[in-house]
């Protein structure tokens, strides 16, 4: 026992660092097997793999029937294929249920803990309070991670049914990765914060709901806030197409003098949307330049969820459309400072 | 079991009195003043009880001495050593069971223990060594590769033990740690605490159960609304005399006799008809049996009516009144 406790000093010497994050992979282990082993969590993932099959199902069913409807009205059918749809409804599905099912994963991790009685005995050993709570936030965050990688198939199935490339789901997965971290961080923050896990859990949803539905209410209603005006001339377009041949193609012209026309300066209240989990997906993902494609391209949800937010004065010339900020960033700064909580 | 002891006695060991010592430490939450300059010692190598009634402050004193909460006040020295400026030195050499099981269900006996042995930056090589050694010795080396939600209580309480005792710390730290045992382990747990304090580890004991704590305490801390209100030795608290209750065959026999004796007595009231009276040693009491039965009077039974801590903590109770 003596050469124990001699290489424990060793030990303590030797790499800081290093120690410090075996530590956090020590508690992350802990955490894992304890998650792991409980039969709810694979009847949880059984059910969402069997969900998002049916989605990707469904939407491809759809998608044939719609074909196959317009074939017999004579029109000719859409050339781009169902993969950028599948693709984008899929997508927006395991986004959506990544966000239910993060908190439910996360915000308990500490208070939980607390109330289990298990909290302090990893606290009273030489673990210090910032590896138990990486620890927490990384099992959590690996727990969730098994959900996106059992919606993998169906993303890939989206790809192989045309008009994508793997890197769309390499992206897009990234990108799911880095929300559902998010939200996790959220859920452990919140639930190192709360007294009580149930009341944390409610906390952190109502903070994912914040950041999805919050951010839209708050564009929607600031908008009006943003009355304002630009200096463009008149918009002249060139033909009215006839409806029957699709939407009209958006080639205008400008000419007259520069005057001051009433406009909404959306792009003062955009950056709420910078918060949205869909909007930071769909602003990731590369989407082929399609300005120069024939006709009005078939833009997918996503792609117009990551558009809308630079809407521009409808007939300003030439459209003073903003660049980006980056959105992520801006939800990052949304997250409760909760990490040097001692937790005692 | 040697080699359990020489944690105390490495170089880095704490001072030779290894025990765990608090100075007039205060503690509140809020407006609630759960330890007020509470004083507390507990010797190497003895163990000592912390007695009091619920809510008297016990489970926060023991919060504060395993280092999980900070005194407001006063200090804390552990070997030594200041828990506040070296935590992970101070921790290293404490082994903390909380009154609470806290088991990780999921996981077996085995695993608990390895965990444990890695969060306390055990060497890995010896780990699982250490861990099948403590294993065997709270008796649950059957039961290793079970998971802990299928142990009984007093199987979860002993992992509970064995866990804290994984890193071979030299202040053990237990919080009512018979509460829930059955007769049969609470002697088991008497003999093993017995036995971690003859290998020189401090052994503090919370409890108010104090037959249990007659047995194996060597001193006492009696603590009452956040304040220590007596610290003695058991040996103290037996000199300040003690109740003894006598039947006998014939009680108006064994009354007539205490009478001739010139003994004050109380007569009891209860199962069975008998006398109780204050006696000042263990030698007055020697005498008196030796009188009785000398007088003839047929004694069926004699002792002690109340454990030494019990006969002091129902006057500390009585004074409080």
């Amino acid at each position: 026992m003596s050469q124990l406790t001699g290489n424990r000093e060793d030990t303590s010497r030797s790499g800081v660092a290093a120690a410090y994050l075996a530590g956090i992979g020590h508690v992350v282990a802990l955490e894992l097997k304890q998650r792991l082993r409980s039969r709810g969590w694979y009847i949880m993932l059984a059910i969402w793999f069997l969900l998002t099959g049916l989605v990707t199902w469904l939407t491809w069913a759809s998608w044939n029937a719609s074909q196959a409807a317009q074939r017999a009205f004579g029109m000719p059918p859409e050339s781009s294929g169902p993969g950028s749809m599948i693709f984008e409804v899929v997508l927006a599905f395991v986004l959506l249920f990544a966000l239910l099912v993060a908190p439910a994963l996360s915000a308990n991790a500490v208070n939980g803990d607390r109330a289990g009685g298990t909290l302090a005995i990893l606290q009273v050993t030489l673990l210090e309070p910032g590896q138990i709570l990486w620890g927490k936030f990384f099992a959590a965050w690996l727990a969730a991670l098994g959900f996106l990688v059992a919606s993998t198939p169906f993303l890939v199935i989206g790809v192989a049914l045309g008009g994508l490339t793997p890197g769309h789901v390499l992206v897009s997965l990234l990108m799911l990765a880095v929300e559902v971290g998010v939200v996790c961080a959220l859920g452990v923050g919140i639930s190192a914060l709360a007294g009580r896990p149930l009341f944390s859990i409610v906390v952190t949803y109502l903070a994912v709901a914040g950041l999805v539905f919050g951010t839209l209410i708050s564009f929607g209603l600031g908008t009006g806030l943003t009355q304002g005006t630009v200096m463009a001339n008149n918009a002249q377009y060139r033909e009215y197409a006839p409806l029957q041949s699709g939407p009209f193609e958006p080639t205008y012209t400008c000419s007259g003098p520069l005057r001051e026309q009433p406009a909404l300066h959306t792009e003062r209240v955009a950056w709420t949307l910078g918060m949205n989990p869909f909007v930071v997906v769909a602003d990731a993902i590369p989407y082929r330049d399609r300005t120069n494609q024939q006709g009005f391209p078939s833009v997918g949800a996503i792609e117009g969820i990551s558009q809308a937010g630079l809407a521009c004065p409808p007939d300003a010339c030439p459209p003073p459309c903003p660049g980006y900020p980056h959105r992520l960033s801006i939800q990052a700064l949304d997250r409760p400072a909760a990490w040097d909580h001692d937790g005692t | 079991m040697a080699m359990m002891s020489e944690t105390s006695e490495g170089p880095d060991g704490p001072a030779p009195d290894g025990g765990i010592t608090a100075r007039a430490v205060s503690r509140s939450f809020g407006a609630v003043h759960a330890v007020e300059h509470m004083d507390f010692h507990a010797p190497a190598g003895k163990v000592t009880a912390l007695i009091g009634p619920n809510g008297a402050g016990k489970t926060t004193l023991l919060l504060m001495l395993a280092s999980l909460l900070a005194p407001d006040e006063g200090s804390i020295s552990v070997g030594g050593l200041d828990p506040s400026r070296n935590r992970a030195e101070v921790r290293s050499r404490l082994g903390w069971m909380p009154d609470t099981l806290g088991v990780w269900e999921s996981l077996t006996a085995r695993e608990i223990l390895t965990q444990m042995a890695r969060f306390y930056r055990l060497p890995a090589a010896g780990i699982g060594q250490r861990v099948a050694e403590m294993l065997q010795r709270v008796r649950l080396a059957d039961l290793a590769d079970q998971p802990a939600r299928v142990l009984s209580r007093g199987q979860q309480q002993r992992l509970s033990l064995a866990r804290a005792l994984i890193h071979d710390p030299s202040v053990l730290l237990l919080d009512e740690p018979a509460s829930g045992l059955d007769p049969g382990s609470r002697v088991e747990l008497r003999i093993m605490l017995r036995q971690l304090a003859a290998e020189g580890k401090a052994v503090v004991v919370s409890s108010h159960v104090l037959s249990e704590l007659d047995e194996i305490a060597d001193g006492a801390v009696f603590v009452n609304k956040g304040r220590t209100v007596r610290q003695q030795t058991t040996e103290e608290a037996a000199a300040g005399g003690r109740r003894y209750a006598i039947t006998a065959s014939d009680t108006s026999a064994l009354a007539a006799t205490l009478t001739e004796l010139g003994l004050v007595f109380r007569a009891e009231d209860g199962r069975r008809p008998g006398v109780s009276l204050t006696l000042a040693s263990e030698g007055d009491a020697e005498r008196l049996l030796r009188d009785l039965v000398l007088a003839g009077v047929g004694i069926t039974s004699f002792a002690p009516a109340a454990g030494a801590l019990e006969e002091t903590y129902m006057n500390l109770e009585g004074e409080r009144q």
